[in-house]
């Protein structure tokens, strides 16, 4: 779901930009380490490969057919960071020359497809991608993929205010359930094709047993997706952080006199204060997935 | 194609089109800040808005009801959201959440159809923007064009042979599409390295700002802020 200009409020947009756009420019630092030298023509061709791949129809249930996103597959083939650069350049050639998608809204788009879905779809391929559950852990991938960045973009678009009566709330909730679905299946085929035509290029997970880590991560995405969309339908939640930040800036107010009046009304407003605790939450989800990244990383580097 | 159409109006020869990557993207940012900051979008407000890029498309020489029809791409997305809204009694939201997605829709078409790509994507560059991200944006759109042909002519050749019709030859297709863009990017980027590559792609000309440039900033940004303060309340 790519969310157009217009549709969100000034607190989610701002943000979600100051939040994910730096952390793209430090995962593109990150990819470009890891992939030994400038690899940019292979990245590039990768998201023209995932444009290009949208034009194959995959004939599901019933006489429809669907397509893939490709999140999950980049995050396979060529890991999380380099796949998330991928797709943070696709999305802004798909804002700029397709329309699909807003500018201003690109920080959210590349947060909920970008960082939140590149890294939900890389966290059961880590765990499991090695073992028994292999195939499972594939399908998992291209599903979380797709229903986290969904659940993310609706909890946004709730969040800036976009009315949906709970039966059409359902609805969506169907139609992303479904769609997960379908981009795993979709997932789980096209990485064993690749397995059988090039194996060498689909990345092998190394196993790990980690249980504390396997709940620790599926904690933090359902976190991320379910959280977001239950705190968005109850805003009472984000007016109450304001009014905390609010007393903050009261009791500054005591230390800075001269400039009281000023001050006060610059924290009192609800503008910046839920600017203030939008942006407060995506530091503090952005410091809990790297730190679920730096974890998950160690063994290999070990 | 699209892309195609897109960057056939980007040769142009207007004043827009002259203008510094760079410069239109602040004005495309002003504009946009001052839309959909707007609150409420009253119909005046729509209008004034409307004329602006309405000016910015003659101005441009760019075709008004190509651009129009090209821009309805965010109406399904933005449609479907303001049945929600109507559902829910929200009329006023509905119209807002139409008219300001259509709107920046457009304003996006018309630096996208006044900049030819490598120079905005050099100019978000020289903005900041990391110059790994750049050049994968740089070589996704050289290369969009060629792995999309090889996707239909192997789209047409399974339909010749009866095929396309099981998910398991959809996904053979793709993963051949795959492994070749795989190899294709494995030779570009050996012949790359051949001719010298370094990393960074090469205008053949560097962009400078003018006197024009900034006139055209000034302009565009402060007109976009007076329209935003006469409409609608602040913050």
């Amino acid at each position: 779901m790519h969310i157009p200009d217009g549709f969100l409020s000034t607190p989610v947009w701002l943000a979600l930009d100051v939040t994910g756009l730096p952390a793209v420019g430090l995962l593109a630092r990150r990819a470009r380490r890891e992939l030994e030298e400038a690899r940019a023509p292979l990245l590039g061709v990768m998201g023209a490969f995932v444009f290009a791949a949208q034009m194959i129809n995959f004939p599901v249930a019933a006489g429809t057919s669907a397509h893939l996103v490709g999140g999950a597959l980049l995050a396979i083939t060529l890991g999380p960071a380099a796949a998330s650069v991928v797709m943070t350049a696709i999305l802004a050639v798909q804002a700029f020359v397709f329309q699909d998608g807003g500018i201003l809204a690109l920080g959210a788009n590349v947060f909920n497809m970008g960082i939140a879905g590149v890294l939900a779809a890389w966290l059961p391929y880590r765990l499991w991608g090695a073992g028994r559950h292999r195939r499972t852990a594939i399908f998992a991938a291209g599903a979380l993929s797709v229903l986290v960045s969904a659940l993310l973009a609706v909890s946004e678009l709730l969040a800036s205010g976009v009315p949906v009566r709970p039966a059409a709330l359902a609805f969506l909730l169907v139609v992303f359930g479904v769609s997960a679905a379908v981009e795993g299946v979709i997932t789980v085929a096209v990485v064993r094709g690749i397995e059988r035509l090039s194996p060498r290029i689909v990345r092998q997970a190394t196993p790990e047993r980690s249980w504390g880590l396997a709940v620790c991560g599926a904690g933090a995405v359902l976190l991320a997706a379910a959280g977001g969309l239950v705190a968005s339908t109850n805003p009472d939640g984000l007016q109450w952080l304001g009014g905390q930040l609010d007393i903050l800036g009261r009791i500054t107010n005591l230390f800075a006199a001269p400039l009281a009046d000023y001050r006060a009304r610059w924290l009192g407003s609800p503008w910046i204060s839920k600017a203030a605790a939008g942006t407060a939450g995506a530091l503090l989800v952005g410091v809990i997935c790297i730190a679920l990244g730096r974890a998950a990383a160690r063994p290999r580097s070990a | 194609m699209h892309h195609v159409v897109l960057e056939r109006w980007s040769r142009g020869s207007s004043f827009l089109h002259a203008r510094d990557a760079r410069v239109k993207v602040l004005v495309l940012l002003a504009y946009l800040v001052a839309l959909t900051t707007t609150t409420p979008m009253t119909a005046a407000a729509g209008t004034c808005y409307a004329a602006l890029v309405a000016a910015a498309i003659v101005a441009a020489r760019l075709p008004l009801a190509g651009l129009a029809l090209r821009a309805a791409t965010v109406l399904p997305f933005a449609g479907a959201f303001a049945l929600f809204s109507l559902l829910a009694g929200d009329e006023s939201r509905a119209l807002s959440l139409v008219s300001k997605s259509y709107l920046s829709a457009a304003a996006v078409l018309i630096l996208a159809g006044t900049t030819p790509l490598p120079k905005l994507v050099r100019g978000l560059e020289s903005m900041g923007v990391p110059r790994f991200l750049t050049l994968v944006i740089h070589f996704l759109y050289r290369y969009l064009f060629v792995v999309s042909e090889q996707a239909q002519h192997m789209r047409m050749a399974a339909l010749a042979r009866g095929g396309g019709l099981r998910l398991a030859h959809a996904a053979g297709a793709a993963a051949t599409l795959f492994g070749r863009s795989y190899a294709r990017a494995e030779g570009i980027h050996g012949a790359m390295l051949a001719r010298g590559f370094v990393g960074r792609m090469e205008l053949l000309a560097e962009a400078r700002l003018g006197a024009a440039d900034v006139l055209f900033l000034l302009g565009g940004a402060g007109l976009a802020t007076v329209l935003r303060l006469a409409m609608g309340t602040l913050i």
